[in-house]
C-alpha cells in the first residue's frame, strides 16, 4: 500500500469533515437549546434568588443574547479551539473534558479491546462447530449480556462480585482510604477497572461475536477454503489466515464505530461505578443544562466518530490488500 | 422593646470538655488518626461558598472554612470564629469579638479585615441568596483588629440564624489576601481553597474525590482528630449504598440515606444512625396552582387536604421513617410550630366540600381532571404521587401523574407556572422568616425557582410576614407565626405532606461524625475513629 496516496486520502477525509462538523454543531446547538429547563435555575439551586441576581447571571454567561448571536459567538470561538466556559463549574470546558478523558479512554479502551478479542475468538470457535453445545452456550451468554441494560447488569455485578464475594471494590477508580504509589497504584486502578470494564464488555462482545460467527460461517463454506483444505493446509492456518482475514472486514467496521461511540456507551457504566470519566460529565451536564459543556462533549464526540471512521478505513487497507486508496 | 444586652462567653470545645462533666458512657478520649470517607451525591460546583447554594460544595468547604457562629441542636446560636457577641438594645448593632489565634492555611493571621472583606465584597455581591437578607444590612465594618460590627437598617431578629446557616447565606469567612484584587468568580482559590478550618485542601480529583488533610495549626486546640478527610463522588444511589454496606465509604448524609434501608441499618451493628436536631426542617409538600380554574376555589383545596391520606404516604412512600407534616412550618422549628390547624382525613367531608364548591360528580362519577408533576430523583415523591392519585380517584378526580427531569420540572412549575399540582420539598428552618416567608409572600410571585410559583396571595398574611421579624420577644413572635400558619393552613397554597427526618448513616467505627443540626454540611472537626 503506497503511503503517499494514503496520506492524501486521510487528508481529504479530514477536510470533508469540516462542513460536517459545522452542521453537527448547528444541530447540537439547536437541540440543546430546544430542551426545556434553564441552566440558571440549576446554578442557584434550592435558593430563592432575586430576579436581579438571576438577570446578572444571564448577562455574565451571555444567555441574555438572542440565540443566533449566541451561536455566532460559539462558532467564532470554536474555530480557535475555545470550547467556552462551564456554567456549572466556572472552568474552561476544554480543560474539564481533557481532565476526564483519560479515565474514559482507559475504561472503554480496555473494554472494547478485550470484548473485541474475545468476541472474535468465540465467533471463530462457534463458526467451526455450528449448532454444537458450545455454539449455543456462547450465543445464549452473549445475547443475555446484550439484552441486559448496563445499569442493571452493573448493579448485579456489584451485588455478586463486590458485596457478596468482595473480590472487587464498588466505586471509583482508586482506593481512597490508603492511597498507593507507583506500581501499587497501577494494580489498584486495574482492580477498580475490572467490574466496569466487564459490564460494558458484555454488550460489545455480543455484537462482535454474532457478526464474526455469521461471516466466518459464510466464508468457511466458500470454494477457496475447500481448495486450501484439499491442498493440505493446516486447519489452524485455513481458519485464521484464509477465512478470518476475509470475514473480519465488517467486524472491523463495527469495532471502529463502537470506538467512536464510546462516550455515549460510557454514560451509564461510569455513573453506576462512579468512574470519573467523560460519560459522567455528560450526565451531570444534561442535568444541569450546562450548555457549553454539552456542546463541547458533543463536539468531541463528533470528532471521535469522524476519526474512528478514518482510522477504520486505514485499518481496512492493512487487513485487506484489495483495498486501495486513491 | 425590652432593652437587652446579651453576651455569650467563650465556649470553645476544649474548654467545654474540661469544665462540663462528660457522661461516663461517652468518656472516651478522642484519638488522633484515621481517614473518614464521606459520600457526595454529586461533584461540587466549585469549592467557593460565595458563589453557590450547591450542597456538595458546602459539605466539602465547611471543613476548610469557618463561619462566625453556628447552630446547636436546639437551633440556638453558638460560637465559631466569633467567641462572643452583643446585640444593642434597639436590635440594630451586632458586635462580634473574633478569636485571636485563627490562622489561614498559608500561615497568615485571620482578622476582622477578612470578615469585612468576606461580607462586603464576596458574599453580598455574589451569593445567590444575598438578596434575601443583605438588604437588612446598613453596614459591615471591622472596628478593631478582632472586632467586627454589623449595623442593620431595621431590627431583623433572624439575623444570627442567617449567619449560622451557611447554606442559606454563604456566610463563610474567606481570606482577603487571596481574593483581593481578583475576580471572585474566577479566582484559583475557588477550586483550591485556602481556609482557616480544621482541614486543609490537598486535591480535587475531578469526577472522583476531594482530599483534605488535618490542619495541625487549627485554632481550636486539639482538633481535628482525623488525619484525612476524603469526600468521594458517588452519583448512583444504589451503588453508593452498596459501597456503604461494604465499608468503602463511612458516611451518608441524611438525604442520600435511602428510607427503605433505614430499618435494616438500625439493626446492623456495623452501622449507626445519627440525628442531632435538624436546622433545615424540610417538608414535602404538594403545591397547588392558584391560577387553575378549579384549584383557585379554596373549598377544592381543602377537600384535597381532607382526602389525601398522609399517614399512608409516610408508611408506604417513606417506610414510616418520616412524620406527617401538619403545618407549613416543621415541628423541628419548635418555637414557631403549631399543628392546631391541620386537616383530618375525612373523605366524606371532602366529597361534600367539592359538591358545595360547584363540582358535582358527572354521570360517570367523575368531577374534573388534574395533573400532578414530580421530578425524578426522589423516589418517595413518586410513590407519594401515586398514593395521592389513588386517594383522589375515590373523590371523582382523575389525576394524571407525570414525571420530569429536575431541570424541566423546575422550568414548568416555577417559570412557566404550567402545572396543577406538584411535589416539592421546601425547607422551613432554621428560622421561618427566611425559609417560609419567601415561598408564600405576594411579592414572591416571581418567575424564579422555589418561590411563590403557586400564585398565592393574601394581604392579611403578607402583613404579618412584613412585621414578625422585627419582634424580639420570642413569645410574641411565636404568636405571630401561629397566625401565619392558621392563614396558610386555611388557604392552602400547598398541602404539607411529610416532614423528612434528618437521619444520617455512619460506620460504627467513628464517633461524633454529626454534632449539630446541619449534619450534612457540618465540619468533621469533632469526628474520630474508635479502635
Amino acid at each position: 500500500m503506497p503511503t503517499k496516496s494514503l496520506l492524501i486520502y486521510v487528508g481529504g477525509r479530514l477536510l470533508q469533515a469540516v462542513p460536517i462538523m459545522f452542521v453537527i454543531i448547528l444541530i447540537n446547538f439547536a437541540l440543546i437549546h430546544a430542551a426545556p429547563g434553564d441552566p440558571v435555575d440549576i446554578l442557584i439551586g434550592g435558593a430563592d434568588a432575586t430576579p436581579e441576581y438571576i438577570e446578572g447571571l444571564r448577562r455574565e454567561f451571555g444567555l441574555d443574547q438572542p440565540l443566533w448571536q449566541q451561536f455566532v459567538t460559539y462558532i467564532s470561538k470554536i474555530v480557535q479551539f475555545d470550547l467556552g466556559y462551564s456554567l456549572r463549574y466556572r472552568e474552561p470546558v476544554l480543560s474539564l473534558i481533557l481532565g476526564r478523558m483519560p479515565a474514559t479512554l482507559l475504561l472503554m479502551g480496555t473494554a472494547l479491546f478485550f470484548s473485541s478479542l474475545i468476541g472474535i475468538l468465540l465467533g471463530v470457535f462457534a463458526a467451526r462447530r455450528p449448532y454444537s453445545v458450545g455454539d449455543y452456550t456462547a450465543t445464549f451468554v452473549s445475547l443475555a449480556g446484550y439484552s441486559m441494560p448496563v445499569f442493571w447488569l452493573g448493579q448485579i455485578m456489584l451485588v455478586i462480585f463486590a458485596l457478596h464475594l468482595a473480590w472487587f471494590p464498588t466505586q471509583g477508580m482508586y482506593s481512597l482510604r490508603a492511597p498507593s504509589q507507583g506500581f501499587g497504584r497501577i494494580l489498584d486502578v486495574a482492580h477498580h477497572l475490572v467490574l466496569p470494564a466487564i459490564t460494558y464488555s458484555f454488550y460489545h462482545l455480543a455484537l462482535i461475536y454474532r457478526l464474526t460467527r455469521i461471516k466466518m460461517q459464510e466464508v468457511l463454506a466458500l470454494d477457496f477454503i475447500t481448495t486450501a483444505r484439499a491442498k493440505g493446509v493446516a486447519e489452524g492456518r485455513v481458519v485464521y489466515r484464509h477465512a478470518l482475514r476475509n470475514a473480519i472486514l465488517p467486524v472491523v467496521t463495527v469495532i471502529g464505530l463502537n470506538f467512536g461511540f464510546m462516550l455515549a456507551g460510557s454514560v451509564l457504566t461510569e455513573t453506576v461505578f462512579a468512574w470519573p470519566g467523560m460519560g459522567r460529565l455528560l450526565y451531570e451536564a444534561v442535568g444541569a443544562r450546562d450548555y457549553p459543556v454539552l456542546m463541547g462533549l458533543f463536539t468531541v464526540l463528533s470528532v471521535m466518530v469522524i476519526c474512528a471512521n478514518v482510522i477504520t478505513d486505514v485499518v481496512y487497507a492493512l487487513v485487506d490488500p484489495r483495498v486501495v486508496y486513491r | 422593646m425590652i432593652a437587652r444586652l446579651r453576651t455569650i462567653a467563650i465556649a470553645s470545645a476544649v474548654f467545654a470538655a474540661f469544665s462540663v462533666g462528660v457522661p461516663p458512657a461517652e468518656a472516651q478520649t478522642p484519638k488522633r488518626g484515621g481517614t473518614l470517607i464521606v459520600a457526595l451525591e454529586n461533584e461540587p460546583q466549585a469549592l467557593a461558598p460565595h458563589l453557590t447554594t450547591d450542597t456538595p460544595t458546602f459539605t466539602t468547604v465547611s471543613n476548610v472554612y469557618n463561619t462566625l457562629v453556628l447552630l446547636d441542636e436546639k437551633l440556638g446560636i453558638i460560637p465559631d470564629l466569633a467567641k462572643s457577641w452583643t446585640v444593642s438594645p434597639d436590635g440594630l448593632v451586632y458586635t462580634f469579638e473574633i478569636v485571636e489565634n485563627a490562622k489561614w492555611h498559608d500561615g497568615k493571621p485571620l482578622t476582622s479585615d477578612d470578615v469585612e472583606y468576606s461580607f462586603n465584597e464576596l458574599i453580598s455581591k455574589n451569593h445567590p441568596r444575598a438578596g434575601t437578607w443583605w438588604n437588612n444590612v446598613a453596614s459591615a465594618k471591622a472596628t478593631g483588629k478582632y472586632t467586627f460590627v454589623f449595623t442593620l437598617k431595621a431590627p431583623y431578629v433572624p439575623f444570627l440564624s442567617v449567619l449560622a446557616s451557611p447554606l442559606a447565606s454563604g456566610a463563610f469567612i474567606m481570606p482577603k489576601h487571596v481574593y483581593e484584587g481578583k475576580d471572585p468568580k474566577t479566582n484559583a482559590a475557588n477550586q483550591a481553597p485556602i481556609g482557616s478550618g480544621p482541614f486543609k485542601f490537598v486535591r480535587w480529583q475531578r469526577g472522583s474525590h476531594v482530599e483534605l488533610v488535618r490542619n495541625d495549626q487549627y485554632w481550636k486546640e486539639g482538633k481535628p482528630y482525623l488525619d484525612r478527610l476524603v469526600l468521594q463522588i458517588m452519583p448512583d444511589a444504589a451503588a453508593r449504598f452498596l459501597a456503604f454496606e461494604r465499608g468503602e465509604v463511612d458516611f451518608l448524609h441524611w438525604y442520600i440515606v435511602p428510607y427503605d434501608q433505614v430499618a435494616k441499618l438500625r439493626k446492623d451493628k456495623r452501622f449507626q444512625l445519627l440525628s442531632r436536631g435538624d436546622a433545615a426542617g424540610t417538608n414535602g409538600l404538594m403545591l397547588m396552582n392558584h391560577r387553575h380554574s378549579v384549584l383557585k376555589n379554596v373549598k377544592v383545596r381543602q377537600a384535597l387536604a381532607h382526602a389525601i391520606n398522609r399517614e399512608t404516604i409516610n408508611q408506604r412512600a417513606l417506610f414510616g421513617e418520616a412524620k406527617v407534616a401538619r403545618s407549613h412550618v416543621s415541628s423541628n422549628v419548635a418555637w414557631a410550630f403549631t399543628d392546631e390547624y391541620d386537616y383530618k382525613l375525612d373523605p366524606a367531608l371532602a366529597n361534600k366540600l367539592l359538591d358545595e364548591a360547584g363540582f358535582p360528580r358527572g354521570a360517570d362519577g367523575k368531577r374534573f381532571p388534574l395533573r400532578l408533576f414530580w421530578a425524578a430523583g426522589r423516589d418517595y415523591e413518586g410513590r407519594g404521587a401515586e398514593i395521592i392519585k389513588d386517594n383522589l380517584r375515590d373523590l371523582g378526580i382523575d389525576v394524571t401523574v407525570q414525571v420530569f427531569d429536575r431541570a424541566s420540572f423546575t422550568d414548568r412549575v416555577f417559570r412557566q407556572w404550567e402545572f396543577d399540582l406538584a411535589m416539592q420539598l421546601f425547607t422551613t428552618g432554621p428560622d421561618p422568616t427566611f425559609a417560609v416567608t419567601a415561598r408564600y409572600h405576594t411579592k414572591q410571585i416571581l418567575k424564579v425557582p422555589f418561590v411563590n410559583g403557586m400564585g398565592y396571595s393574601n394581604p392579611e398574611v403578607d402583613a404579618i410576614f412584613d412585621t414578625e421579624f422585627k419582634e424580639a420577644d420570642v413569645a410574641k413572635r411565636a404568636a405571630m407565626w401561629r397566625d401565619i400558619q392558621k392563614i396558610l393552613m386555611h388557604d392552602l397554597p400547598a398541602l404539607p405532606l411529610f416532614e423528612l427526618p434528618a437521619i444520617h448513616a455512619a460506620s460504627a467505627k467513628f464517633k461524633d461524625v454529626v454534632t449539630g443540626p446541619q449534619g450534612y454540611i457540618e465540619s468533621r472537626e469533632s469526628a474520630y475513629e474508635i479502635k
